[in-house]
């Protein structure tokens, strides 16, 4: 990897279904435990909803910064509390001027326009709290950066399921083009009745938790978090080593059935980190547990790693989804965290990995990789994670190196 | 920073559809309308069908900005301050009237709906983003559009920027001039001498603002002879500089 594109990972923070900290939810994540779903019956008329939301309380959205205040950055705010430490040493190194902010988000606050709406439906007048900051979708990088206080650019990316995923590519960028000496990049995305009745509409959401890659799969499980990291161009440390990226030309709603696309961005971020496919020690699925996702997921997965010159086994593959549910907008960058962790955890003995947790019924119909079981470790080395979203617009990350 | 510059753009906005039409616009600037949408008759009628007006402004200035390119091959960027918020909306109001959602138009909220459909219509399946950032879209959209450069000095860049009027109860709340319109300019790498030099400064706006659209802002600059644009509110101003005598805009 060439200096001017480094891009170390140096802090990162989560708050999902599974805790509030990364030293809640890591034990959690390696233990498979599935206790942050809840059966939600008032997002869907008629129809109880299993999600992973968040149980713990929200930080409140300062009086400064009432415009912003809405559940989705208050998950958010709870994630950059975690990072005050890290972000006044990156101010304190570089000057406020010099620090940005990418997020990626497909909710914004629309949860909270939700309540609005539905007040104007009832009294005629929009909710007397509701301001335009709290549901456009740049709301969430400027809340981050006044809540902050610094200057540099400050935007959201929103490109479906692979926003948080992209926001980490751009901060990479934003580094290398010398515009910013320090990047908070990350996303957040919030359950709401729009998301909730619209993933209803087309099908897609599962009855029980979501089981990806079971033959008895039957769709995804929506899930609500944010994670924040603290980008810089340290040479020490984790880092963001490679970047793949595809669009798909094919549908809005559904992924291209060969998986090309999905082959495109895994392949792309390899030749960006300069690594052969059998030096990938891990890989997080994008596994939804849609029927199209895995089967087309699993096919790019045995072409990307099946040709190499190790003549072809995919590396260990799990999918998070069945821990925290798809967290949308920020699933690319929430699963970039659990890779983090992956790396920082790691020890003398090798990495442990997160399981890859399902009824155990593997579909004979498509092709599946290797599934973490629990305990398994494997020797240290880099991590991949997909992301793939509405539009056709994918996203896979590999991250690698020693937490410094 | 990389040096770049932008080698051509297309725009539209109702009663401004042609290169023509925008120069005579440029040299006697005044507000855009906000009525109207574009045949967009170059698009399959199946694809245009999906097609809301954003969507059809859009591509229309995108394939206008790309006839001379394998548009296939391009990188792209997707700015919007709204984006599709409209439809969230309208969907939001069904939701309160406990009617249900239509799947395809719940899949077309995303804010990436735009670049989904021009990479379907342009069968695109290069790297693309899309970006908001409240009054500062255009110039961070043209920051993605670096960002895009960075990772792929070899590909140019196609970055549209557009927007239309927000839905009424909603518009009052944002301070942002009224119209459609669609920007599309295609950005590539090249020397230093031909860069558009871009640049941000902390605390350092400008005090007023033109009656139109930032996109449409450097647009006027682009065909003016004026050295440096400074477009931003706020917290920092954003900076365009000519390194060149000659005009940066091909068409």
């Amino acid at each position: 990897m060439a200096g001017n594109r480094r891009c170390s990972l140096v802090a990162m923070s989560m708050i999902n279904a599974l805790g509030a900290s990364a030293e809640e939810i890591w034990p959690r994540l390696l233990a498979g435990d599935q206790s942050g779903f809840a059966v939600r019956e008032d997002l869907v008329p008629g129809v109880p909803m299993i999600v992973a939301q968040i149980g713990t309380p929200l930080p409140p959205i300062p009086k400064r910064l009432e415009r912003y205040d809405c559940r989705n950055n208050a998950i958010l705010l709870a994630a950059l509390e975690q990072l005050e430490k890290p972000i006044s040493d990156v101010i304190e190194r570089f000057g406020r001027d010099r620090i940005g902010v990418v997020i990626g988000t497909s909710t914004s606050g629309v949860s909270d326009a939700e309540i609005a709406i539905r007040h104007r439906h009832e009294t005629g007048e929009l909710a007397k709290a509701f301001r335009y900051d709290q549901l456009e979708f740049g709301g969430a990088a400027n809340f981050v950066a006044e809540w902050v206080g610094v200057g540099g650019p400050s935007y959201a990316i929103s490109t479906a399921c692979s926003s948080g995923a992209r926001a980490l590519a751009t901060a990479r960028s934003l580094l290398a083009l010398g515009i910013c000496d320090a990047v908070i990049a990350g996303g957040s995305d919030s359950l709401g009745r729009l998301t909730t009745n619209g993933f209803s509409s087309l099908q897609v959401v599962s009855n029980s938790i979501t089981n990806p890659y079971s033959a008895n799969r039957s769709g995804l499980t929506l899930g609500e978090g944010a994670t924040l990291f603290l980008c810089t161009r340290d040479p020490a440390g984790i880092q963001l080593a490679g970047v793949g990226e595809s669009t798909e030309a094919h549908h809005m709603s559904a992924p291209d059935p060969d998986g090309r696309g999905a082959e495109q961005a895994m392949r792309g971020a390899l030749a960006d980190a300069q690594l052969a496919a059998d030096a990938i020690r891990y890989l997080n699925l994008h596994g939804t547990g849609t029927q199209l996702n895995d089967s087309m997921e699993g096919a790019a997965v045995a072409r990307t790693f099946g040709d190499g010159p190790s003549g072809g086994a995919a590396p260990p593959c799990s999918s998070t989804k069945p821990l925290v549910g798809h967290t949308l907008g920020a699933a690319g960058v929430v699963e970039a965290g659990f890779c983090w962790l992956t790396l920082r955890e790691a020890g003398t003995d090798g990495m442990e990995l997160i399981p890859h947790v399902f009824d155990g019924v593997p579909d004979p119909e498509i092709e599946t990789p290797p599934l973490v079981a629990p305990g398994t470790r494997v020797p240290r080395g880099p991590v991949m994670t997909n992301s793939f979203g509405f539009g056709g617009n994918n996203c896979t990350l590999i991250l690698d190196g020693e937490f410094a | 920073m990389i040096a770049a510059r932008v080698c051509n753009w297309s725009a539209w906005s109702p009663g401004l559809e042609d290169p023509v039409a925008w120069r005579q616009w440029a040299s006697n600037p005044r507000e855009l309308s906000g009525e109207g949408r574009p045949r967009a008759d170059f698009l399959p009628a199946m694809l245009r069908r999906r097609c809301g007006t954003l969507a059809r402004i859009l591509l229309t200035a995108a394939f206008g900005c790309c006839e001379d390119v394998e548009i296939s091959e391009l990188g792209s960027v997707f700015a919007s301050r709204h984006g599709n918020i409209n439809e969230s909306i309208d969907l939001l109001q069904r939701l309160a009237e406990d009617k249900p959602l239509s799947p395809t138009r719940f899949s077309h909220t995303v804010h990436n709906a735009q670049a989904g459909l021009f990479s379907i219509a342009s069968a695109n399946r290069q790297p693309s983003s899309s970006v908001a950032a409240q009054q500062d879209s255009f110039a961070c959209g043209y920051l993605e559009a670096l960002t895009l450069l960075e990772r792929y000095p070899q590909r140019q860049v196609l970055l549209v920027m557009g927007d239309v009027p927000l839905a009424p109860d909603f518009a009052s709340m944002v301070d942002e001039p009224a119209g459609s319109y669609g920007l599309a300019l295609r950005l590539e790498v090249c020397t230093e001498d031909d860069a558009v030099t871009f640049g941000i400064a902390p605390g350092d706006t400008p005090t007023s603002r033109p009656p139109w659209p930032d996109a449409i802002e450097f647009l006027r600059w682009c065909l003016s002879d004026e050295p440096v644009l400074t477009l931003g509110r706020g917290r920092r101003a954003w900076h365009w500089q000519r390194n060149t005598a000659e005009t940066t805009a091909a068409a």
